[in-house]
Order: structure tokens, then C-alpha cells, then sequence
């Protein structure tokens, strides 16, 4: 068994790869997503001027900023193969669970490229960092995995749609809402500086979502992409 | 269903006054915005389950099944958040409350069900449109779950809705006789409601189709 065990992994990363070099080339998912993110950045700092929000709401505006710049740019993982046309040549080169995987982890690069982006900017804009860390990153991970692994199918299932871009977000809110508050909730611990003992509900929730939410998307993954 | 209507108007209130919050006549809306939000998750589980009849076996019967169960699922669950905040008015002082989790649960299921039929809008393809928005509701439904029933457990000040008036705090019984007795005729009475709504749904949407692919 190890042996499929490695080659698996492999044809993964072959997917991985295979993206990103599509990526490099146009760098479209990248462009939209980044330049989102600033935009909205700016257009919150600027309209707030000199007011000083608490943390709580901080927290919550860094979430909503996250989720819509987010939100711009998952869905190119298989839009693009779509408008490409490249997606029956996928079907036939690798299964289901390995195209899943792929596309996924490609989102999570996507995702964590777009926070090492926000992060720093957050900072700058609202002059307000996290003041625990740790407490913030483990947060942040968890729910980027949430985001990637909950999103992946639904951008495969709005490919095949005529309108994209919006149908992907009012699709993913309302599966994303646990998640969401989950989020909020440890962000805004985590900028107030709390302890580990106050966000231990809400991060079990979390990883309880992510674990759920990617398992039942491998289940149903091949009814989306052997269509 | 003339009985519970007729019951829930002339029988006392089913709250005492002592510990009605606004107008004891408020707490009547009880009777049948308790079924109806029932109905609402109902209509919401029927379509889950034919949804997943529908990837098991692929006939088109299941979709259909599943499309009707949605759309009167979208009716109840509207009329369940209009009776719901018009209590709340009266009540608690305020049409909307964002800290109200069972308020939150059925806007999400109204906005699950809205993100359903802009889905089945925006897919041409017959099949495609069947398999995507039963994907799309097993999804839903997992979700909905975590926010349903883990949420409140994990914020436990989150819910201010009257707790007394069916179970209290031990998960005992507190109704007194009467308002059992109506409230349950009113829970039948909906259910029943909505299996024949369901049946009317199922065969209209099948004469549609078949008059369409002529």
C-alpha cells in the first residue's frame, strides 16, 4: 500500500503544479483576489477616517474583507477549466479524490498568499495588530482550511452554471455561515488578548467543520465531476 | 385545521400573565408559529432525503420530489420568520434580533433555500441542474446542522425564546392540558397540511414537465 499511498500524493501535487503554472501565466485568480482585498481595504479605511472602531468590530470587518476577497477568486480553479475546455482531458488523467485534493490545496496556497497580503495591510490601515498571535494563526489556519475544502466543490458545481461569480457567492454564504462566526469569534479573542480557554468552543467547532465539510465533499465529488 | 384556528382564538392564552412578557394575547401567534417553523425544517428534510434518493438512483422522479419539498419549504419558512418578528415586535420589543439563534437558523434556511433556486436558474441542462442541486442541499443541510445544533450549545445566552412555554429547563413538559391539546391538533394539523400541498406540488411540477417535453 504505500507505494499508492506516495503515487497518490503525487498525482496530487502534479495538479497542484499544473495550476499553478496556469496561474503564473495569467496570474488572473491571484490579480482579482489581491486587488479586492486592497480596494475594500482602503474604501473601510478611508470611510471610517478619524473614527476608532472597537476590536470586536475590527475582528468582524477583517472577516468580511477576507470572505469577499475570497470569494473573487476560489471559483477560477475550475471556471478556468470550463472556459479552457480542459476539463475532460482532466477527467481522464487522474480520479476524483486526486483532482479534489489538488484543486484544493491550490486554494489553500491561494488563500494563504491572500492573508500574508491583508495581514500586514490590516495592520497598517486600522493600526490595530493581534495581541496573541499564536491564538490568531491557529485560528486563521483552521478556518483557511474550512474555506478551501468547503469551497472547492461549490466552485465545481458553479462551472457548469451560466452566471458564475455571484451564484458562487450566494452559494458558499450560507454553507460557510458556521465557520464564519466561528472565526470572528477567535479573531476577536485574539485582538483583545485573550486566553487559549476562550476560544476552545469555538475552535473545536472549527476543526469539527473542516474535518465534516471535506469528507463530505470527497463523498460527493464525483457526482459533481463525473457528470 | 378550523378547530386549532377557531381553539387558538377563543381558548386562554397559553402563557400566564405573570410571566408574559408583552401582551398575553401575543402568545396565542404560538400555536401556529411553532408548526409552521416545524414545517419548515420538514419540508427541508424531505428534500435532503430525495436529494439523496436522486444520486442513488439518478430518476428524475426524486428531483422533482425534492424541487416541491424546497418551494413550500420557502413558503413556510417565510411565513415563519413574518409570524416569528412580529412576535418578537410585541414581545421582546424588536422585529430582528442578530443575537437570537433560532431568528438566525430560519433566516439561513430562507437564504438556503433562496441560493437552491438560483441555482436551478442558472443550470440549463435538466441533469446537470438535478445532480448540482442535490449535491448542493446535502451540503446545506450539513452545514445548517452545525449551526443549528452546535452553535447554541457552544453560546449558551444566545437563545431568548420563551423556554417555559414547551419544555423547561430539565426538558419537562410544561404545558397545561388544554394548550397541549390544541397545540398538538395545530402540529397535526400543519403536517397534514403540508403532505397534501406536497402531493399537489409533486403532481403539478410532473404535469409541467411532461407538458414542456412535448
Amino acid at each position: 500500500m504505500p507505494t499508492t499511498s506516495v503515487n497518490w500524493a503525487v498525482r496530487v501535487w502534479a495538479v497542484v503544479r499544473k495550476d499553478l503554472t496556469t496561474e503564473f501565466r495569467t496570474r488572473y485568480a491571484f490579480n482579482a483576489v489581491v486587488m479586492f482585498a486592497v480596494v475594500t481595504l482602503t474604501m473601510i479605511s478611508l470611510s471610517l477616517g478619524l473614527n476608532e472602531p472597537s476590536k470586536p468590530v475590527l475582528a468582524s470587518l477583517f472577516w468580511v474583507v477576507f470572505f469577499f476577497a475570497a470569494m473573487s477568486g476560489l471559483a477560477q480553479v475550475f471556471v478556468r477549466e470550463e472556459e479552457a475546455g480542459t476539463a475532460p482531458i482532466l477527467k481522464l488523467s487522474s480520479s476524483g479524490s486526486v483532482i479534489f485534493f489538488g484543486k484544493m490545496l491550490f486554494n489553500l496556497l491561494l488563500l494563504t498568499i491572500l492573508a500574508v497580503v491583508i495581514i500586514p495591510l490590516f495592520i497598517v490601515f486600522f493600526e490595530t495588530a493581534p495581541a496573541n498571535w499564536p491564538l490568531f494563526l491557529v485560528g486563521l489556519l483552521s478556518a483557511l482550511i474550512g474555506l478551501a475544502g468547503s469551497t472547492t466543490i461549490i466552485a465545481a458545481i458553479i462551472s457548469k452554471a451560466t452566471v458564475k461569480g455571484a451564484l458562487f457567492t450566494v452559494l458558499s454564504f450560507p454553507a460557510l455561515m458556521p465557520l464564519l462566526v466561528a472565526a470572528v469569534e477567535i479573531t476577536s479573542v485574539s485582538f483583545v488578548g485573550g486566553g487559549f480557554e476562550e476560544i476552545l468552543a469555538p475552535l473545536q467547532l472549527l476543526v469539527a467543520f473542516d474535518v465534516v465539510m471535506i469528507t463530505l465533499s470527497v463523498m460527493l465529488f464525483d457526482f459533481v465531476w463525473r457528470l | 385545521m378550523t378547530a386549532v384556528i377557531i381553539m387558538a382564538f377563543t381558548m386562554p392564552s397559553p402563557m400566564s400573565s405573570e410571566f408574559s412578557l408583552g401582551p398575553v394575547d401575543a402568545y396565542r401567534i404560538f400555536y401556529f408559529h411553532v408548526p409552521v417553523a416545524w414545517v419548515a425544517v420538514l419540508a427541508y428534510m424531505v428534500a435532503m432525503i430525495q436529494s439523496i434518493r436522486y444520486l442513488r438512483t439518478k430518476d428524475i422522479i426524486f428531483d422533482i420530489k425534492a424541487v416541491s419539498a424546497n418551494r413550500l419549504g420557502l413558503l413556510f419558512s417565510l411565513m415563519a420568520v413574518i409570524t416569528g418578528s412580529i412576535f418578537a415586535k410585541l414581545t421582546w420589543g424588536e422585529f430582528w434580533n442578530w443575537s437570537e439563534i433560532r431568528e438566525v437558523s430560519i433566516f439561513i434556511l430562507l437564504v438556503i433555500y433562496g441560493a437552491y433556486f438560483a441555482l436551478r436558474s442558472a443550470l440549463p441542462d435538466r441533469e446537470v441542474r438535478a445532480t448540482m442541486s442535490a449535491v448542493m442541499t446535502i451540503i446545506f443541510a450539513v452545514s445548517a446542522l452545525f449551526l443549528i445544533f452546535i452553535l447554541p450549545r457552544i453560546y449558551p445566552a444566545f437563545s431568548q425564546h420563551p423556554t417555559d412555554s414547551i419544555v423547561d429547563e430539565q426538558g419537562r413538559l410544561t404545558m397545561s392540558p388544554m394548550v397541549l391539546v390544541i397545540f398538538s391538533l395545530s402540529m397535526i394539523a400543519f403536517t397534514a397540511l403540508f403532505a397534501w400541498m406536497y402531493s399537489l406540488t409533486v403532481r403539478l411540477e410532473r404535469f409541467g414537465r411532461k407538458v414542456i417535453s412535448r
